[in-house]
């Protein structure tokens, strides 16, 4: 159909008035409900849309991402993956020091000292941390994630995943379980007992599972549970039964003696599959870096103290803003004075088109994000807003199988003033405390201002 | 002028679109009208006028946009068959509604000028369909005289045709205005005078018998059908065919109309078609 | 009770100018009010409530500005509430439905065209949303920086779409009108414009000539300047000659950049359609027409006018028609010649035509972008016209332009004709329109000429008529 064939439909971004003499003529209209960008992106939005590189840029970008095929491929130690050195601790998030690091960072920094025998007890960890003698490196800068303190010591036993696509590596710890657990800065006895037993039993198990069973298809694992009701952040029942049936009869062969007490760890553990899950997502995102001139968000994290973006087009560079404290619902009696700010790589899920992005896929959880079903179809919607494209293979049977919005654009989050939405769970913030709830939280604007700002500044201007 | 039991309500202004056919009719003096049929997408009024279209159907979005048609901008009135109505002086009045039209749409749009090679080459694309009279003879005597120029043949065919078949527009109906808005919209494109001569000669003989042969309704479609005006679902088809645009979405969407109409404009399309090329050729 | 003034700031609240000037006057009238500023927290804005004596906190442009005076603010504020949220629900969002928030999103669903009226620094985002989407783009903002037209045009060049603007007021596509349109009937003539009421001027008289439109391409009015190279003009022309509805092609614009003017001749010269060209200063618009007319081998008509007629005593010409043309100077004086010629327009080419064609007097146009910063075009909202006419003085003649059609005043004459009829000068005005326009030529034409202004549906007429006035 050429424009003057016949009467147009029409689009129409702005003045209602001129919309309204259209309908007045019997025309098709689509109104846009346009606002202005975000406070003082204006000029930096314009260079960035300018740039000639940006559509075939972010699509090139987005294409790697939704492309990536993870595979479950091993379970190993960190120290033989990571290079992890001697005193040196991965952590969730962007770079933090000891000092503006949260309660639940430290906790888990503590017990992780403990752990590997770096401290005889929290009063000399504390002390050595506090010295700067322990190197503190983020995660994500060793192709690795770690949900909420996301701390990583060598000894510590890690999903491996790699993408058959395009052959990147990612890696993510295993899943302690819920309540007092290390990721949520709790390093009491029993936790450190639990990760001694995940030293000893679970690694090694699983390691010896995983080899016999072969590659595990994450992709097909993961575009099944969001047809069994998970989102994969916040909900992972569905996916961690699939990942237990897939691995359970390996896990017998390999050690008839643990099967069992592996397999009810795994199963008695909801949340087991999210940090494989993660690692899928970061192998994923990790497809995307570095396509020059790209708006694409390929990073989002949390350290508890800064919420921190990293960009295709911009390299490993942070662009962090405070870190806010999630809205949610609390555990016992815990409430909202408890709770620590935002923390963890876990966003990493959001980042590829999950979590807080398929919220429609999870009616169960729906609690969550304001309580009825039509709240998290209405999240989910509102993200397709704010990303570059749909994700081939998670769909969501709600949305008539349309593919979860996946691809956050930076010209697209400063243009609608939609931030990402965002799962997850909530920690207490004394060290020490563990988890103390679950909910959302609202990422920071200015990270995203300041991406976008930076990413004007490096881009082609198409006249000159 | 007053207009039945509806006149001392106060009145509802609302706009829309119309085809241009209409505008003689809206523009005239004003005239009683009456509820000829209602449904939910379209009103049909019969204006007392001697002018042509004397039907006017009122549409709603979702309706096909009839030569004779004023689209809504908001929802039709409830109105029940029989009820009272007026149309000129640039407006209808129907139930509670004062309706002005905002925008003209052309319902003959020119095809430009058209390579007979090309028409040759599309018509096969037309394809049969399942017209409501297929292997009829009045059709079958209407195809062969047109395609030999005989003119008494397509009169008397066409004079067999008015009104056969069943529902508001008969389906010898829609062949005849497929015809005749083929005859007149592509032979004049493609230059073939005697199939522009062949439709003034179809055309004064339906103008002549319409009103008495078939439905009020059809009969106003025929009329305009004589004066070369359709729907867009047509126009599409003859664009398609002049190779303005992809014929077989055209003829898909076509086909797609009410319940044999589609088809049977079609028919009346394809016969068109081959008489265009055979006079045209003939010179 | 002595009046209290209510200032609230409601961050990231976002309605358009016009629906708020909409809510602002409706304030106004509400019992208890006295002054009503609601408008989204610009510098012009926040500058003017300041003027008005409101305190004010600190407020950016992505906020929405509530000042409010007078004795019952709580009502008032609720009513306010229940207005801004009838807004917000008229924009269509249904349960659970996300309304698209940028052209981008929007365009997943089918759609021709695309319509931008969004403030002109943000309107590149939604016009090269609709070019990457391969969508033809209309771009009513002015505003819009040079280099961002000429970036939007190069990229619609290379995806075969065409972009309207930016500044174009103006268009007509197969009979739908967009920004400042009028009812034309379907027809032979396509216009491509770089002046929208050059556009309207121009079809309005043809429509009157019952000759009918098929398309009116507007390409703003930079588009013939050497920047920009006259890209979207250029495609507009093969359009039309591509459109088997035209036959005859009316160029509307100033004189082209001598460089440019080349590529158009040479383009012109290719094409299989005629072409009329109305380039100010070479030929005026009614001329234009006129000769439109000729290349389609129709007669001239004389066009409407109607002759001053004060006084409600005067019946209306024989069925509304016009009635001959009035002679200057025939109507009663009122008062002493030889003072000032006023011009006082809404629409820029028709006052670079008068200005021209009069040659003395001080014209101003009102559409400028210097008045229209912060309010309504005046083809809108005619307060700044009206004040203009309230300082002239008894022996000038003021010579205005009203525009009808489709996002025009509703009934531009109700606000006019009192004006008209307290104004000591003679009053003479072009009036732009076609009979089928919402606000009707011949109801309009009759309430101005009754207010005592002669009316003529020819600017150039009308000009020429004030420019003989003793």
């Amino acid at each position: 159909m050429t424009l003057l064939s016949g009467p147009p439909r029409v689009i129409t971004a702005g003045a209602g008035l001129l919309r309204e003499s259209l309908a007045a003529q019997a025309v098709a209209t689509t109104p846009v409900d346009w606002r202005p960008p975000l406070p003082g992106t204006g000029r930096a939005l314009a260079r960035v849309l300018a740039d000639p590189r940006l559509p075939a840029a972010n699509a090139r970008a987005v294409a790697r991402l939704t492309s990536a095929r993870p595979v479950l491929a091993a379970v190993r130690r960190a120290s033989e993956v990571l290079d992890l050195g001697r005193m040196t601790f991965l952590h969730a998030g962007p770079p933090i020091t000891w000092e503006r690091a949260s309660g639940p960072l430290r906790g888990a920094l503590i017990g992780a000292m403990l752990l590997e025998g770096y401290a005889h007890d929290e009063r000399e960890a504390e002390d050595r941390l506090a010295a700067g003698e322990v190197r503190l490196e983020p995660c994500h800068h060793r192709g690795a994630v770690g949900p909420m303190a996301g701390v990583i010591g060598p000894s510590m036993w890690m999903f491996e995943v790699r993408d058959a696509e395009h052959g990147g590596v990612a890696y993510c710890s295993l899943n302690e379980g819920l309540g007092k657990v290390l990721r949520y800065g709790a390093y009491g006895p029993e936790v450190l007992e639990r990760l001694a037993w995940m030293d000893r039993v679970l690694g090694p198990v699983l390691s010896a599972a995983v080899e016999l069973a072969g590659p595990v298809d994450l992709r097909g694992m993961i575009a099944q549970a969001l047809q069994m009701g998970d989102e994969l952040h916040n909900r992972n029942r569905a996916a961690t039964s699939l990942l237990l049936r897939e691995l359970a009869p390996a896990v017998v062969d390999a050690s008839p003696r643990d099967a069992a007490e592996v397999l009810r760890f795994v199963g008695g553990n909801d949340h087991f599959f999210l940090n494989a899950g993660m690692a899928a997502c970061k192998v994923a995102t990790d497809a995307a870096r570095g396509v020059p001139g790209s708006s694409m968000v390929v990073a989002m994290a949390r350290n508890g103290t800064d919420f921190g973006v990293q960009v295709s087009g911009l390299g490993d560079r942070w662009f962090t803003g405070p870190a806010g404290v999630p809205d949610g619902l609390y555990l016992g009696a815990y409430g909202p004075a408890d709770a620590n700010p935002d923390i963890g790589d876990s966003t990493i899920t959001e980042t590829s088109g999950l979590g807080g992005f398929a919220m429609a896929a999870a009616p169960a959880i729906v609690r969550f994000v304001g309580g009825e079903v039509a709240d998290a179809v209405a999240a989910t919607r509102a993200m397709y807003e704010i990303t570059l494209s749909e994700h081939p293979a998670y769909q969501i049977p709600g949305l008539g199988f349309r593919g979860t919005p996946v691809g956050i654009d930076l010209t697209l989050v400063a243009r609608t003033g939609l931030l990402p939405v965002v799962n997850t769970g909530i920690a207490g913030r004394v060290a020490g405390t563990g988890q103390v709830g679950a909910g959302l939280v609202e990422p920071p604007l200015e990270a995203f201002t300041a991406a976008l700002l930076a990413l004007a500044e490096s881009a082609n201007d198409p006249l000159y | 002028m007053t207009v039945g039991t509806h006149a001392r309500r106060p009145r509802t202004h609302v706009t829309g679109a119309a085809s241009a056919a209409v505008r003689p009719v809206l523009e005239a003096p004003r005239r009683p009208a009456r509820v000829l049929a209602a449904f939910p997408a379209g009103v049909y009024l019969q204006v007392r006028t001697d002018l042509e279209p004397s039907v006017i159907a009122v549409i709603t979005g979702e309706a096909t946009r009839l030569p004779n048609s004023v689209l809504l901008a908001g929802d039709l009135p409830h109105v029940a068959v029989g009820d009272e109505a007026a149309v000129g002086d640039g407006v209808i009045l129907l139930g509670r509604l004062s309706l002005h039209a905002r925008r003209w749409w052309a319902p003959a749009p020119p095809l430009g000028r058209v390579d007979p090679a090309r028409l040759r080459e599309a018509a096969p694309r037309l394809g049969a369909g399942t017209p409501g009279l297929a292997g009829d003879e009045a059709v079958e005597l209407l195809a062969a005289g047109c395609a030999s120029g005989h003119l008494l043949g397509v009169l008397t065919a066409a004079e067999r045709l008015m009104g056969l078949g069943p529902g508001l527009t008969p389906s010898g109906d829609d062949v005849l205005a497929g015809l005749l808005v083929t005859l007149r919209g592509l032979g004049a494109a493609a230059g073939a005078e005697r199939a522009v001569r062949l439709a003034g000669w179809l055309a004064a003989t339906v103008a002549f018998d319409a009103r008495t042969r078939t439905t009020p309704i059809s009969a106003t479609l025929l009329h305009c059908a004589a004066r070369g005006e359709s729907c867009p679902e047509v126009v599409e088809v003859l664009r398609g065919l002049a190779g303005l645009r992809p014929l077989e979405p055209a003829v898909h969407r076509l086909r797609r109309l009410g319940h044999t109409s589609g088809s049977d404009l079609a028919q009346g399309i394809a016969i068109g078609v081959a008489a265009v090329l055979s006079l045209g050729a003939a010179g | 009770m002595t009046p209290t003034d209510m200032v609230l700031v409601r961050p990231g609240v976002y309605h358009d100018s016009v629906a708020l000037m909409r809510v602002s006057r409706s304030m106004r009238e509400l019992p208890g009010v006295e002054v009503a500023v609601v408008a989204m927290a610009t510098e012009l804005n926040l500058a003017l409530a300041r003027d008005l004596g409101f305190r004010l906190p600190a407020a950016g442009p992505g906020d929405l500005l509530v000042a409010l005076r007078g004795g019952d603010l709580e009502g008032a504020a609720a009513e306010l509430d229940r207005r801004l949220a009838l807004l917000s629900g008229a924009r269509g969002r249904e349960a659970g439905e996300q309304s698209p928030l940028t052209t981008r999103s929007a365009a997943r669903r089918p759609a021709d065209l695309v319509l931008v009226s969004v403030p002109g620094e943000h309107a590149f985002a939604e016009a090269l949303d609709a070019v990457l989407a391969g969508l033809d783009v209309m771009v009513f903002s002015d505003g819009v920086p040079v280099g961002q037209e000429v970036l939007l045009k190069r990229l619609a060049e290379q995806r075969g779409v065409l972009v309207m603007g930016p500044d174009c007021g103006t268009a007509v596509i197969a009979g739908v009108g967009l920004g400042f349109a009028n009812v034309l009937r379907p027809g032979p003539v396509g216009v491509v414009a770089a002046s929208g009421t050059g556009a309207q001027q121009v079809t309005s008289l043809l429509d009157l000539a019952g000759i009918g439109t098929s398309h009116v391409l507007g390409v703003g009015g930079r588009d013939l300047s050497a920047e920009v190279g006259g890209l979207s003009t250029l495609r507009a022309l093969r359009m039309l000659d591509d459109d088997p509805a035209t036959e005859l092609i009316v160029l509307v614009s100033k004189p082209p950049d001598p460089a440019v003017a080349g590529a158009v001749r040479e383009v012109v010269a290719g094409l299989s359609t005629p072409v009329v060209t109305a380039f100010a200063g070479e030929r005026d618009l009614t001329a234009a027409a006129e000769e439109a007319l000729r290349a389609l081998g129709r007669p001239v008509p004389a066009w409407p006018c109607w002759p001053a007629r004060p006084g409600p005593e005067h019946p209306d010409g024989p069925q509304g028609r016009p009635v001959g043309p009035p002679r200057a100077g025939r109507e009663e004086s009122r008062g002493r010649r030889g003072g000032r010629l006023l011009g006082v327009y809404s629409g820029g080419t028709l006052c670079a035509e008068a200005r021209l064609i009069v040659g003395r007097g001080e014209f101003t146009d009102y559409g400028d972008d210097a008045y229209t910063r912060g309010r309504a075009h005046p083809m809108i909202d005619p307060t700044l016209r009206l004040e203009a006419l309230s300082r002239a003085e008894p022996g000038d003649v003021v010579l205005l332009d009203v525009v009808l059609g489709h996002g025009a005043d509703p009934d531009p004459a109700a606000a006019l004709a009192p004006a008209l009829a307290g104004c000591p000068a003679t009053v003479v005005v072009a009036l732009v329109g076609t009979e089928d326009d919402p606000q009707g030529l011949h109801r309009q034409a009759q309430a101005l000429a009754r207010a005592g202004a002669a009316v003529f549906a020819s600017n150039a007429q009308a000009a020429r008529y004030a420019k003989d006035l003793p």
